[in-house]
């Protein structure tokens, strides 16, 4: 699920940006800092759409780095137990298959597939059913549920399920459909 | 006894779903003093025999504090079980919707001298039928939909062990385990090949107490579901009868006040019948068999179950129908129509009725119930040929009553045939027409079956192609 949050850092910044564009300077380093990185109570922070309020600085001694106080506001994703998410499938094995929704990564076990979708090894390995009319394989796009997520201070991973109703392959890799 | 069908739904849902909720204010959160479990089901069968009703009407004829009502519905509106309207009004509005109501065959004691030229917030409330329908379907499925993924830990996370050094991993661990050499997961010390909890190796050697407990739960489970089927049944031969009929529709409480009204604008009091008539049961569209089903034999008896079942004794719709309704049903017969043909009547049901005393109890409830339907349809039918008939002469009585008599003996065969007595019922409470009627279903049912025909081709030529 997205949100959008307002969280706040502190950022130090080197001697040499001071000047006219110091803010400038500040919001740059912040989105590269922040933007892409997942923290476990929030999530992932998907962009900085703007900035509250910068504080007051405060010079390192020994350094000359100055520290900035600075609140900004942000869209986050974080995926819930119970969520649907669309994912893009990235590994397929006999254990079952990884996909990702954006930056999180999603495994699905073959017990939580269908039954009968059935594991074909070979060059592109996938799960397909019995009639061959539903194949999931790399890049294929699935419809998920997500059952269990992992959240670490940097890292969030979730399991899946395709083993329900509407769930399932949504569209082929080679976009046939 | 006339119990519409859509009504013992609400009936039965009422006491499957909502016999022990108790609904508390806040106030009342604390105290046990009001253990008012059971009211839900008072008011929703009282419900059940009004159409739009006004809640101060409805707390009166219950027997209820207004605020206690209101609470209920209130989470019932909640439940979407029930449509609620608020409005300002005057008196003068207030009366509007007590002659709709009156036109309606609702019956309420109106006190107009009462009422002052004050605006107050009336509310008003109605069940919401079409909605009920989806609402327990719903709840039926999300309920074995739980229990089935229970059953089958769908949403259970998969562990896997090595059979080496007997380390176990989560789907969790996923990511650490993936090998790029094989399609297998791999354990982080010895490399050894991962195996899914649930083979067999796992379940031998790892069958200890928490295997134990897995298993008390899963009876359990299995437990719960046969008596859910179980008791579920009754409800659910009632939603798959009310599936096919079309809903009726009381409309916002406006329309319905229009509705009503419009037919008792006409002035006599026989358009504002034929209206009620054409919308309770002739006219299809609004309710094949809601509340206004008012047939003219409404016993002595009658009114009295009525009141019972007002304080909350329930069941009273499933029950046997006891011997002292059927004799005094009888009697009446018998009283208006002479001793005729009486006797070979009253063989003629026994009969029937110990029929139905072989088949199994729930069976019989229902038969029961159809039958009943069944008599009171075929009495009152009688009873207007009876008038018809004294009316114009009395000589040929006998012949006429004969005629009668044959057509009680094949209803009560159709509904045995079929079942359901919906269509056959509706069928015959068509005034005229009822031979212009038959063709029309049968063209329609021919015009069916070949089209089923050809979408069957058309799904081989698709799968062909």
């Amino acid at each position: 699920m997205f949100f959008h949050i307002v969280l706040e850092r502190n950022m130090q910044l080197h001697p040499r940006h001071f000047g006219p564009h110091l803010r400038d300077k500040l919001v740059a380093k912040l989105m590269k800092d922040v933007e892409g990185t997942c923290s476990g109570r929030h999530g992932f922070v998907v962009a900085i759409t703007g900035v509250e309020d910068i504080g007051k600085g405060l010079i390192r001694e020994g350094t000359g780095f100055v520290t900035f106080p600075v609140k900004y506001q942000c869209v986050v994703f974080r995926p819930f137990k119970g969520e649907i998410l669309e994912a893009v499938v990235t590994m397929v094995n006999k254990m079952g298959f990884f996909a990702e929704a954006g930056p999180v990564q999603i495994f699905v076990s073959n017990h939580l597939i269908p039954d009968d979708m059935e594991f074909q090894s070979g060059d592109v390995p996938n799960y397909t059913t019995s009639d061959g009319s539903v194949k999931i394989q790399k890049e294929s796009e699935v419809r998920l549920k997500i059952i269990g997520t992992r959240v670490d201070a940097t890292e969030i991973f979730c399991i899946g399920t395709i083993k329900d109703d509407f769930l399932g392959v949504i569209s082929d890799p080679g976009g046939a459909l | 006894v006339r119990w519409s069908v859509r009504g013992r739904l609400v009936r039965l849902t009422a006491r499957a779903f909502y016999d022990d909720i108790s609904i508390k204010g806040d106030t009342q959160a604390k105290t046990s003093r009001g253990d008012n479990r059971g009211m839900a089901v008072v008011v929703l069968d009282g419900l059940t025999r009004r159409q739009w009703v006004r809640e101060e009407d409805l707390a009166k004829s219950l027997k209820l504090h207004s605020k206690q009502l209101r609470r209920v519905l209130r989470f019932f509106e909640e439940e979407k079980l029930v449509t609620r309207d608020h409005r300002k009004e005057s008196a003068k509005g207030a009366k509007i919707y007590s002659a709709a109501a009156a036109a309606a065959g609702d019956g309420q004691p109106t006190k107009e001298g009462e009422e002052k030229v004050k605006l107050h917030t009336h509310s008003y409330c109605c069940l919401d039928y079409a909605q009920i329908c989806d609402v327990v379907r719903y709840r039926i499925h999300r309920m074995k939909k739980t229990l089935k993924d229970e059953l089958d830990s769908r949403n259970t996370v998969q562990h896997y062990i090595c059979p080496n050094c007997k380390k176990r991993y989560s789907a969790f661990d996923a990511l650490q385990l993936i090998s790029y050499t094989d399609e297998y997961f791999h354990c982080e010390n010895c490399n050894g090949e991962l195996l899914a909890e649930s083979d067999k190796l796992s379940s031998e050697e790892m069958g200890d107490g928490d295997d134990n407990a897995r298993k008390r739960r899963r009876e359990k489970l299995n437990d719960m579901q046969q008596r859910i089927d179980e008791q579920l049944k009754p409800l659910q031969a009632q939603l798959k009868r009310v599936k096919d009929l079309p809903a009726p529709e009381f409309g916002s409480l406006q329309s319905w006040e229009r509705l009503n009204l419009g037919a008792f604008a006409h002035g006599d009091s026989a358009a504002a019948e034929a209206a009620r008539n054409a919308q309770g049961q002739y006219n299809g569209t609004p309710m094949p068999y809601l509340g206004d089903t008012k047939v003219d034999v409404e016993l002595a008896g009658s009114g009295v179950k009525a009141e019972g079942d007002e304080s909350g004794r329930d069941g009273s719709a499933l029950k046997v129908l006891p011997p002292w309704m059927v004799r005094e049903g009888m009697n009446l017969t018998k009283e208006q129509r002479g001793e005729s043909s009486n006797t070979s009547k009253g063989d003629e049901k026994s009969e029937v009725k110990d029929e139905k005393k072989q088949d199994s109890k729930e069976d019989e409830k229902s038969l029961q119930d159809e039958y009943l339907k069944a008599y009171y349809e075929a009495l009152k039918k009688r009873q207007e040929e009876e008038d018809a008939k004294r009316m114009q002469q009395e000589g040929q009585a006998f012949s006429s009553e004969i005629h009668s008599e044959r057509q009680v003996g094949m209803k009560a065969k159709r509904e045995d045939e079929n079942g359901e007595d919906e269509g056959v019922e509706w069928e015959e409470e068509q005034p005229a027409g009822n031979t212009s009627e038959e063709p029309y279903k049968f063209v329609d049912l021919n015009a069916e079956a070949p089209e089923s025909g050809d979408d069957e081709e058309d799904e081989i030529d698709w799968e062909e192609g």
